[in-house]
């Protein structure tokens, strides 16, 4: 088929629609799902006993408001790189709050070296950190993906790991309200363990959410 | 183009306007063929991977910004899909190797016949994939041209059945072999 001939019969198909929400107001609408999700979760599991006194150390407190603005930032940036006109320089923007991040835990790791000795002793499980970052972190990011399924035809692989991203790392910013982790090495991880584990499951099922031919639907 | 005037074609086309689209898409195609003729060399493929933006462009075109300019949403899309289509021919290159190249290498005529090998070979492995009965009356009455008469004798089919048998093995050789009736 010739190019102008396609043109005739997509332009004949043509049917009205209402253009998309700006990439800002899409994140928004997604932070505000997964903060009332997690918030639903805390108010149910009740908040840590000692949150009180943990917040008040600016370590804990860094930390904590690194991971949100990992979150938030990784679902501005996936909003923003699901527009084909948009620069790919957005998703430079989670890296800045997520250095800080993953340096709060490794700082947090040898603070607890020199405080309570070899890491070996400190080690433990937790499957209930993994369980929680799965069981809450796949729908919030197969909810984001679904916001943004029309970046499938323009970046879908960065989309779809800023998605598991930025729910991996609200997981783990409500998880620090009410699971008990004593050492930071712990929270390093499980937290960071289960952030990789919902990365590896997004980019392993997440291409069927995004990834279509061109004019498949 | 005056400033603003694909914006205001895409907005139009946004809200059912099918005249603004296909004024846009028409008026857009010289930009987005000149984006993919310089990434993509055959103009077959390049001609494609302007269709598969054009595809693009119609399911997205709720994503356009009407505040924001155009042509930069059409490039990068355009941009997209040529890339997109660039690693898929170079994906099958890599597993082919076009025979063309090739065709005229050897000072010796007998080494190029390549191509009567191969088309010897499409035909005895497309009559091995016939039926018993058809290979056997096409073998005794086309391939050694014997009188009806003596290939029914050798085969023990009728006549007619040869006959038959015959007819649909030369189709059946036709249609394998994609020569049009």
């Amino acid at each position: 088929m010739r190019s102008e001939d396609l043109i005739g019969r997509l332009s004949a198909d043509l049917t009205p629609v209402r253009p998309m929400a700006a990439p800002g107001w899409q994140a928004l609408l997604w932070l505000a799902l997964a903060a009332g999700a997690i918030g639903i979760c805390v108010l149910a599991f009740g908040m840590r006993h000692d949150i009180g006194e943990r917040m008040g150390l600016p370590h804990e407190l860094g930390q904590w408001l690194a991971s949100i603005a990992t979150g938030i930032c990784a679902a501005l940036a996936a909003a923003m790189l699901a527009r084909a006109d948009r620069p790919a320089s957005w998703g430079l923007l989670p890296l800045p709050p997520l250095a800080l991040w993953l340096a709060s835990l490794g700082w947090g790791c040898l603070a607890d070296v020199v405080r309570l000795g070899p890491i070996e002793g400190q080690l433990g499980t937790s499957w209930g950190c993994l369980r929680f970052t799965l069981l809450l972190g796949a729908p919030l990011t197969a909810a984001l993906l679904l916001l943004l399924r029309h970046a499938g035809p323009v970046r879908p692989r960065p989309v779809l790991l800023l998605g598991a991203l930025a729910s991996a790392a609200l997981c783990s910013a409500g998880l620090t309200l009410f699971h008990h982790l004593d050492a930071a090495v712990m929270v390093l991880l499980w937290h960071g363990g289960a952030a990789l584990v919902l990365l590896g499951l997004a980019a392993l099922f997440g291409d069927r959410l995004l990834l279509r031919a061109p004019g498949s639907g | 183009m005056s400033d603003g005037e694909w914006e205001a074609w895409m907005a139009a086309a946004q809200a059912g306007d099918a005249r603004a689209y296909d004024r846009l898409l028409r008026a857009a195609l010289p930009l987005l063929r000149g984006i993919a003729r310089r990434r993509i060399r055959d103009p077959a493929e390049a001609e494609d991977a302007v269709q598969d933006a054009l595809l693009t462009i119609h399911r997205l075109r709720e994503t356009y910004d009407p505040t924001r300019p155009l042509k930069p949403w059409l490039i990068a899309i355009t941009e997209r899909r040529a890339i997109d289509r660039l690693r898929r021919t170079s994906r099958r290159a890599g597993r082919e190797s076009a025979i063309d190249d090739f065709g005229e290498t050897l000072p010796d005529p007998l080494a190029n016949q390549g191509e009567a090998k191969v088309a010897a070979a499409e035909l005895r492995s497309a009559v091995a994939a016939l039926p018993e009965a058809q290979r056997t009356a096409l073998g005794l009455a086309k391939l050694q041209d014997l009188p009806l008469a003596e290939a029914s004798a050798r085969s023990g089919m009728s006549v007619g059945a040869l006959k038959v048998a015959t007819h649909r093995a030369v189709r059946a050789l036709r249609k394998r072999l994609g020569v049009e009736e």
